[in-house]
């Protein structure tokens, strides 16, 4: 926010930025081969539904668009509600690239609509070859860049050491995000 | 389709500049006159209020932590608020403050700190326990609008010169009230009057002025919150609960709060006969009023 937003009190939410998406298709290979790291085969995009009519009207659209999507990449896309009131757009597909694109689309389609604001971030699961559990990459909407999240399963306890590593293994392959205190965590994602 | 952008209000950024200008203005007729009359003492109570200003604008998350009793909880001790601080900061793509409970049972929330940076809110345990997760968010949402607005600084500085005034009074009756022996000429004595009826009419129009200011920042944040949830409602039925708790609670409870005040989000003396111009919050059906307006902006219309 610049100074005269300060001073009069004006608030506005950060769009989205999306671009940096891709760079996650890039970096499959180096996930895949040096970090052990398995695509699951499903990715989310958690966004904060407006209570709105405007955005109810929209909700219809976005159920069609999930249509569309389907059929176009052979993804499948369901909606979920999370614990914290939020909404899940849950993708899946085998193919890595297609899931990266498929989650890009609907982001895209969703900030077509006037509701990037609304998008927090993008979800994408992995499965680790040395460790059990879930390891996950999470893209910040709102930061454009990617940080590593990898529950323990007990509460809300985070592996911060695998967390750290994984981000000195990417940083050279992603934008990651270097403010850690950002590093969202999203325990408990509707994503089976 | 385009969304409208409700973040802002024109009249009410025209009416905050308005606000923030008859400030400014006040303090630079008081400081000329200072200067004209005090040439020399004035270079040493000007840095002195400085520091003091300073130290406290900088240690401000500390002292209005200290001064609840709040207790900064861990992820570990609070999953649940933690997990709704976090969502609701990147939301906002704000750095996340520390998160704090006051152990009492009057529901009421605070944010503080001199920067987004190093900031805290803190909820009182009344608050989580009687109020529903979403309208939780929504008082939470209002709270870190409130950092991003940088509102501490705001008020900091809009009540520094106040400060001074009612510094410069009080130095006033006590130097005269020692005979004001100490004065360098013959026209000294009434050169003292003169500071002393203009610090206080300063210290006067500053206040009403500060708390002006102070209720225009409240509304921005409900509209900050209103737009970080999505949900005015919850914001909306959320005040209406606190509202009415804090009424109902005795009045001793309330006292030990009372001098955090202008932090809270409701004031915890809702006292009807002070009126108005004196409050540091807007009152109770302005604020659903206007976040009415809101919603409906945003496309539904809820009555207030």
């Amino acid at each position: 926010m610049g100074f005269g937003d300060v001073l009069f009190g004006r608030k506005r939410l950060k769009g989205a930025k999306l671009d940096k998406l891709f760079a996650l298709s890039t970096a499959q290979i180096t996930l895949e081969t040096e970090l052990g790291l398995k695509p699951s085969g499903a990715a989310g995009i958690v966004f904060k539904p407006l209570s709105a009519g405007e955005f109810v009207r929209a909700e219809q659209q976005i159920d069609e668009l999930l249509g569309v999507v389907a059929q176009t990449s052979g993804s499948e896309v369901r909606r979920r509600q999370d614990s914290l009131g939020y909404q899940w757009l849950v993708v899946r597909d085998r193919d890595f690239e297609d899931l990266v694109t498929g989650v890009h689309v609907v982001a895209s389609e969703l900030a077509a609509h006037g509701f990037g604001e609304q998008l927090l971030a993008a979800l994408f699961a992995f499965e680790g070859r040395d460790r059990e559990g879930p390891t996950y990459l999470i893209y910040g909407f709102k930061r454009g860049a990617f940080w590593p999240f990898v529950p323990t399963g007990e509460g809300q306890e985070r592996n911060n050491a695998e967390e750290l590593r994984l981000r000195n293994e990417l940083q050279g392959e992603l934008p990651i995000e270097p403010d850690l205190t950002r590093w969202l965590g999203l325990f408990d994602a509707p994503l089976d | 389709m385009k969304r409208k952008a409700f973040g802002r209000d024109f009249g009410l950024s025209s009416r905050m500049f308005l606000t923030m200008f008859l400030l400014g203005a006040l303090y630079v007729v008081f400081f000329v006159v200072l200067v004209w009359y005090l040439q020399v003492g004035i270079a040493l109570v000007v840095p002195l209020l400085a520091v003091f200003a300073f130290v406290q604008y900088y240690t401000s998350d500390k002292i209005a932590l200290r001064a609840s009793g709040a207790k900064v909880v861990t992820p570990d001790e609070a999953p649940e608020l933690h997990a709704m601080v976090d969502r609701l900061c990147a939301m906002s793509d704000l750095p996340k403050p520390r998160v704090a409970i006051i152990p009492t049972d009057v529901p009421n929330a605070f944010a503080t700190g001199r920067s987004p940076k190093h900031s805290a809110v803190a909820v009182t345990q009344g608050l989580w326990d009687r109020l529903e997760p979403r309208e939780v968010e929504g008082v939470l949402a209002h709270e870190l609008s409130h950092i991003g607005n940088r509102d501490v600084a705001v008020m900091t500085i809009a009540g520094f010169f106040a400060m001074l005034a009612a510094f410069l009074v009080r130095m006033g009756m006590f130097t005269s009230m020692m005979g004001g022996g100490r004065n360098r000429d013959s026209g000294g004595a009434p050169a003292l009057l003169i500071i002393i009826a203009v610090s206080l009419i300063t210290y006067v129009l500053s206040y009403v002025l500060i708390l002006m200011i102070s209720r225009y920042r409240e509304y921005t944040a409900d509209r900050g919150a209103a737009l970080i949830t999505g949900a005015p409602e919850y914001l909306m039925s959320a005040l209406q609960k606190i509202a009415s708790d804090m009424t109902r609670i005795p009045q001793r409870d309330l006292r030990e709060l009372e001098r955090m005040n202008a932090f809270f989000i409701i004031p915890t003396s809702v006292k009807r006969s002070a009126g108005e111009l004196f409050m540091t919050h807007p009152p109770l059906e302005k604020r659903l009023a206007r976040l009415a307006d809101i919603a409906a902006e945003m496309g539904r219309p809820i009555s207030a």
